[in-house]
């Protein structure tokens, strides 16, 4: 087991279209496999050939392998999206800080996501439907633009049935749906949350994660109890390289997962 | 139509501190209503002439577009003031509004809340700062959406 500055081999071995731009890969060590992860960690995907991007775990950490979602916006990710079971991708990590789970155990726990900000939290849902008890309430709020934009939309009903709060939230409706309609911000308004029992993942674009963490925060719940996945231009993933800079942080190894009273000053500060 | 008692009014959000006799004219004119899902509450372009505080249930705010289907614009829950259009010139429902799922609502004619509003300047001052709360929550809302909230920028790739 090693934190490789190279790729380890990893074959597909699965592959899900979540949307039209939206792959969710799973992924089978075919050599040695890299360290352990927490929710909240990744890895650098590389797509050989084409190029190396960040990647957030998505997968139970308790089962063997990798599940990764991907959307396909560039080149690198373009070409991830588009690997078929059997494809040899490169993986390194895990990088990375955590969602921190010990420290939510017993308590509310109170998911927000945007978008493909599922993603990373997926991982986090896995681990706390998996032991029973865990948290006192598992309530999930998801923003999406529209009904077939919501990624693992055919797992919602299993966290459901599974004990998770699970409300969405859509931008545009479309034929059919009856759920809401609306920011994922007013998901967070209209619940009912207990502030001094509840501790906050929230992941998803910058905006959204600032303004949700707002939210929650006027819902009473204190800024150190409220965790954000922050993102930048990340390289080498070993903080060496400096491209993931944000303030006093390199994200690759001081995030991406930071709290939200550490986070909110620099969220809103104009950068060069 | 329901009896409505000053401290049912009083636990809505909307009306959350507001004087108790102020809560006890408005609770004389107050009924409470409701909704099973695909009722139509109001259509667009007809005569806005009330409002309604939300205790349980979803209504959908919708817009007539061409063809069989209504483009939902928002869903409004409990807490919240479904009705703003008879606040302002045209009086007329800029929306139509239907309930998705069995719905309660306390409901309050427009014509004799504005008598009361003219009649008790505090009232109309809370009335007034009300809804204009409301109004601006709304409209940030609006702004935000027209951003694309979720989709144009990071994390671009499924995060981190």
């Amino acid at each position: 087991m090693t934190t490789a500055v190279l790729p380890l081999r990893y074959q597909v071995t699965d592959r899900r279209d979540e949307t039209h731009d939206t792959v969710t890969l799973a992924l089978q060590p075919v050599d040695e496999p890299i360290a352990a992860y927490q929710p909240g960690q990744f890895t650098m995907l590389y797509a050989f050939g084409v190029g190396e991007v960040p990647i957030s775990m998505s997968g139970d950490p308790a089962e063997p392998g990798l599940v990764q979602t991907i959307r396909a916006v560039s080149a690198v990710t373009a070409a991830l999206c588009a690997a078929r079971p059997g494809q040899m991708i490169g993986v390194r990590g895990p990088y990375g800080t955590d969602w921190d789970l010990p420290g939510v155990a017993g308590r509310d726990l109170v998911l927000v996501a945007g978008g493909i900000g599922l993603a990373p939290l997926r991982s986090v849902v896995l681990s706390a439907l998996t032991v029973p008890g865990m948290c006192r309430r598992i309530l999930i709020l998801i923003g999406a633009r529209s009904p077939a934009e919501l990624v693992y939309a055919a797992e919602l009903d299993g966290w459901r049935a599974r004990g998770a709060d699970v409300r969405v939230t859509v931008d545009h409706a479309t034929a059919g749906w009856t759920g809401h309609v609306g920011l994922v911000t007013q998901l967070i308004n209209r619940a009912d949350i207990d502030p001094e029992q509840t501790s906050a993942l929230v992941c998803g674009p910058e905006l959204m994660m600032r303004l949700s963490a707002q939210a929650l925060c006027e819902k009473g719940v204190a800024p150190g109890r409220i965790r954000i996945s922050l993102e930048r231009n990340m390289r080498c993933g070993m903080a060496e390289c400096g491209h993931c800079q944000l303030g006093p942080l390199l994200l690759c190894r001081d995030g991406p997962v930071v709290t939200y009273d550490l986070a909110a000053s620099l969220t809103a500060t104009r950068e060069l | 139509m329901s009896s409505v008692s000053p401290a049912d009014l009083a636990e809505h959000e909307f009306l959350r501190g507001l004087a108790d006799r102020h809560l006890a004219q408005l609770a004389r004119v107050a009924s409470l209503a409701t909704a099973k899902p695909g009722d139509r509450i109001f259509e667009e372009g007809s005569r806005a002439d009330r409002f309604w505080l939300i205790r349980t249930g979803r209504i959908a705010l919708d817009l007539q577009v061409p063809g069989p289907q209504r483009l939902l614009v928002e869903t409004l829950g409990p807490g919240e003031v479904i009705g703003l259009s008879w606040w302002a010139p045209a009086h007329r429902w800029e929306f139509g509004a239907a309930a998705v799922q069995p719905t309660t609502a306390f409901e309050l004619g427009t014509g004799v809340v504005i008598e009361m509003c003219e009649a008790d300047p505090a009232l109309g001052y809370q009335f007034t700062r009300r809804l204009m709360t409301v109004a601006v929550h709304r409209l940030n809302a609006t702004r935000i959406r027209l951003q694309d909230l979720y989709g144009g920028s990071p994390p671009p790739a499924g995060g981190p």
